[in-house]
């Protein structure tokens, strides 16, 4: 038996049909699910890139501080929401997979159920102009 | 293992002369593990028939409880067994946040809605809610998931031997994603009827019904048979009937249902609408596949 808790399914789910940019971890902040828009802001589809290990989605896409500095791990409020499980909220920047930076704004809310805790949702908001992506 | 259908309706009991031969009365199944032991799948309505027809029994009978809406327990109280006091009754169902299952079935076995309190019932009853996803009863395994439905919802599966069914009455796996788009993990309750001898789900409504009850908690007709499919279960009951759907209806949602499932590239024999007294063997598939198969899902 080897299915995901329904909790993050049903949140899977709702993030899909989101035109706000999102995103699905699970316990150790692996990203397992984002939706079309965090893709066409991420330049790349989840379809393409599958479930990411925190290490390599962080290597990525970042984020990083206005500086250009990568931020540490344990100031994510993805990490907050996985560690605290609690909401978090954070203003930071992304590098896409095209190069391109984005200034945005993150929430994440953990998901609990009644077995337990079983990840977080990251729903995410550019701050500003948001450059472009070029076209795929 | 087998199977007996005493109630395939959903929502509501449905008695009259439309809904004869497919039967009016709400989700009740029970099942005859390989050493007798009986286990209840749901205490619809149709559970004041089996147990007329279950008399005393020396035994525990266990109740596995999908969820608590209505046509899931309505029959509860109407049980013969729960008035015998040498019964005893294991009831098992999902746990909740806001009250232990004892207490969430004494709301509707109490007053205003019933004469008699849960404390009254002559029978030795306990209740039982599923914090594993795995246990045993008697000679089978049991597993149950949480499944995509209003309110917490359990599908099980019945392994026994080399037989196994799946039970998942009130679903909706396709849910805010086409099946077909999902990779398998991320299908509410596949796992659970992943190569099933036997699935029985839900499948209330017609593809034209399902866009005005998107998000009720039940699948439509394509949709359960693209779960079932994807599941590769190797018969399937189509279950939970909906109320406006007559007999001459779900004659013709059964012919659809076979012609559907022989593209999906099963055997058209092998899926049915569940009917009221149908009696079913559920088998492994090596046994099934032997020329002395168990014959397909047939009305009693």
């Amino acid at each position: 038996m080897s299915g995901r808790p329904l909790q993050l399914i049903l949140a899977r789910n709702l993030l899909s049909s989101l035109s706000t940019p999102a995103l699905l971890a699970d316990v150790e902040g692996n990203v397992l699910f984002f939706n079309d828009p965090a893709g066409s802001m991420l330049g790349r589809r989840y379809e393409e890139t599958g479930k990411m290990l925190a290490a390599d989605w962080t290597a990525t896409f970042g984020p990083f501080d206005d500086d250009g500095q990568p931020i540490a791990f344990s100031d994510l409020p993805l990490t907050a929401a996985l560690r605290g499980t609690r909401p978090a909220h954070a203003g930071f920047r992304i590098r896409s997979a095209t190069g391109v930076e984005h200034e945005i704004e993150a929430s994440a809310l953990p998901i609990v159920g009644d077995s337990g805790f079983h990840g977080a949702m990251v729903v995410f908001w550019t701050v500003g102009e948001d450059p472009l992506e070029p076209a795929p | 293992m087998k199977v007996k259908v005493w109630g395939a309706r959903g929502s509501i009991p449905t008695p009259g002369p439309d809904t004869m031969r497919y039967g009016g009365n709400t989700s009740c199944v029970e099942v005859t593990l390989s050493d007798g032991t009986i286990v209840v799948l749901d205490a619809g309505t149709g559970i004041r028939t089996m147990g007329l027809a279950l008399g005393v029994v020396d035994r525990p009978v266990t109740i596995l409880l999908t969820h608590l809406h209505l046509d899931h327990i309505q029959g509860l109280m109407f049980f013969a067994p729960c008035f015998h006091p040498d019964s005893e009754i294991v009831i098992w169902g999902p746990p909740a946040n806001d009250a232990p299952l004892r207490d969430r079935i004494a709301r509707y076995i109490s007053a205003p809605l019933s004469p008699v309190e849960v404390r009254e019932l002559p029978c030795r009853v306990s209740f039982c809610e599923v914090q594993a996803n795995e246990w045993q009863i008697g000679p089978a395994t049991v597993h149950a998931h949480a499944v995509s439905h209003r309110g917490p919802t359990l599908g099980y599966r019945v392994e026994d031997g080399d037989a196994t069914l799946a039970y998942i009455p009130d679903h909706e796996p396709a849910l805010g994603a086409a099946i077909e788009t999902l990779e398998d993990e991320w299908i509410s309750g596949l796992e659970l009827a992943r190569g099933a001898d036997l699935l029985i789900h839900d499948a209330q409504y017609t593809d034209a019904e399902y866009p005005d009850h998107l998000g009720w908690g039940h699948s439509s007709l394509s949709d359960a048979l693209a779960f079932g499919a994807r599941a590769q279960a190797a018969r399937m009951l189509l279950f939970h009937h909906e109320p406006l759907h007559d007999d001459a209806t779900l004659d013709a949602l059964g012919a659809e249902a076979r012609r559907r499932w022989q593209v999906l590239g099963g055997d058209p024999q092998q899926v049915a609408m569940a009917q009221e007294g149908m009696e079913l063997v559920v088998s492994g598939r090596r046994r099934r596949d032997a020329p002395a198969a168990a014959p397909p899902p047939r009305a009693a």
